[in-house]
């Protein structure tokens, strides 16, 4: 075997682990810092996606399309939490399900709004090579992206008083009250910064992701398993096992077929849910 | 300063403290004595609104208590539970300085301020409270309930599976803060002799309901009552 296939297995691996990363930490925000899992979570990233989509279409260029995929989702997801997700609090089924059905809708009004088949934004694609094979240099950026993404969020989460309220609110949520901390507006912000989080992703991932109603569920699923692994040590935890198991899945799907890589993705996932039932974090000694 | 009326609550259905009413007055230390399961905490949670409450009411430096817990520590409500509840993934450091920017206070400073006030904190500042001993914990969590300035400091059961040095060590420093920042103090105990070192006056709780309010001279000299206290 040639070390310049090797380099770019290694390299689109590598991208495929961290665009799962960049479509999973919104997810991972709300479920390590509010203990919710948003199962709305892919259809806010398809709402991302469809908010930068539009907002080129009027005339906005890219890079400033993706801000406003964030504010967007971020908004609509306040909204959820006031409406919805503060009433379930601590009913983590009644959430799943309600969030699922959010979903739904979400997918239903973009079927009516935009219809199933999307327009891609144009973008110029550039790739470059590494002796006999090509890469697309936009996939490739991902991995900066993801790693970008990452630093923000704990920095954001560590760094700042709204980092702490947050993580003493999910630690000990009684305490948090009990020393001042008004949780509830804590949540909210939480939650929409985990959606704002899921539009970014859709932003930045349209290039090589189009916009489809149904794109969320693809990333539903990964995610979901992803966080569910990771277990209470939310951000560390992702990011390892959207490695291990993007990167894993990845790797065999180029040795072998891609829907070995799934198999591979859905066994190890299994496998670890087997060893450890509370998370692959559930004894670290970390913050986040 | 700080007065609870007729309070009624407990879980769900249950009721556990019934028509309780205390007062702790200004710069005071007030001890809540009584065997297991009589209602001592139940009663402090009751005062910070972590449990609903079926009749009475609190009041805190001369207000009605709110409902909300968050919003009564502002009123100057301090608490350190039982069991302490530090923050287990945040460092000595974050688990102080949240309670302070909580409520206004600037965190740097509260933080330097605690760290000089409890000295067996600085080696730790930076680790993680849920690797501390029981007694470093019990110190943060205190210095945690400081860090917002209260005027009323709630101690649930302060030296239960503390080693005896940092007994003495919480025992000198309720008695300074008391003294300087004139802090009231309700401290729920079973230890007899911890509430004796610092407690002017004391309420016995049995069955829910304070049957008996004394005072740290009958109360040392009371040797039945104190038998019964410590269940012997």
């Amino acid at each position: 075997m040639e070390l310049d296939y090797l380099v770019t297995v290694l390299l689109s691996s590598l991208s495929s682990a961290s665009i799962l990363l960049i479509a999973t930490l919104g997810l991972a925000v709300v479920y390590g810092l509010m203990g919710v899992i948003n199962l709305a979570h892919g259809e806010f990233l398809m709402v991302g996606a469809y908010s930068a989509l539009t907002a080129t279409q009027i005339g906005i260029p890219y890079p400033l399309a993706i801000p406003v995929a964030v504010v967007t989702t971020m908004l609509i997801g306040a909204i959820v939490e006031l409406l919805i997700i503060r009433r379930l609090y601590g009913r983590l089924f009644d959430t799943m399900l309600a969030t699922w059905g959010l979903g739904m809708v979400f997918n239903q009004a973009a079927v009516l709004l935009f219809g199933t088949v999307s327009p891609g934004i144009g973008m110029p694609q550039y790739n470059f090579k590494i002796g006999g094979y090509s890469l697309a240099a936009y996939s490739i950026a991902m991995i900066l992206v993801a790693a970008v993404m990452l630093a923000f969020v704990y920095l954001l989460m560590t760094k700042t008083v709204y980092g702490m309220k947050a993580r003493a609110s999910i630690q000990e949520p009684k305490m948090a009250q009990a020393i001042g901390i008004d949780s509830s507006r804590v949540n909210t912000l939480t939650f929409a910064i985990g959606c704002g989080l899921a539009g970014f992703a859709g932003a930045i991932l349209l290039p090589i992701i189009p916009a489809t109603p149904s794109m969320g569920l693809f990333f539903a699923v990964k995610g979901f398993l992803t966080v569910v692994v990771a277990g209470p040590v939310a951000l560390t935890g992702s990011a390892l096992t959207a490695l291990g198991l993007g990167g894993g899945a990845s790797v065999t799907a180029s040795f072998m077929t891609s829907v070995v890589g799934d198999v591979f993705f859905f066994l190890v996932t299994a496998l670890l849910l087997w060893l450890y039932p509370m998370g692959i974090s559930a004894r670290w000694r970390r913050k986040l | 300063m700080f007065k609870v009326t007729n309070a009624t609550g407990g879980y769900g259905k249950t009721t556990i403290i019934r028509d309780v009413t205390l007062e702790v007055k200004a710069s005071e230390i007030v001890a809540l004595l009584g065997r297991n399961g009589v209602g001592k905490s139940t009663l402090m949670r009751y005062a910070t609104g972590l449990i609903l409450a079926k009749k009475g009411s609190v009041e805190i430096a001369g207000a009605r208590a709110p409902a909300a817990p968050a919003k009564r520590a502002r009123l100057g409500l301090g608490y350190v539970p039982q069991g302490r509840f530090v923050f287990p993934r945040m460092t000595v450091t974050e688990n102080i300085a949240v309670a302070a920017a909580s409520n206004g206070f600037d965190a740097k400073e509260t933080v330097k301020k605690m760290l000089a006030d409890f000295p067996l904190l600085g080696p730790k500042a930076n680790d993680l409270a849920g690797g501390l001993s029981g007694g470093q914990q019990q110190v943060l969590a205190l210095a945690r309930a400081l860090a917002i300035k209260p005027k009323i400091l709630l101690l649930d059961e302060p030296t239960e599976g503390v080693q005896p040095s940092i007994i003495d060590e919480i025992a000198g420093v309720l008695k300074r803060i008391n003294q300087e920042s004139e802090i009231a103090i309700l401290v729920a105990e079973q230890n007899l002799d911890f509430c004796l070192s610092i407690a002017e006056r004391a309420y016995v709780m049995e069955k829910g309901s304070i049957y008996l309010e004394t005072d740290r001279e009958s109360l040392s000299r009371d040797k039945e009552l104190q038998q019964e206290l410590l269940g012997v």
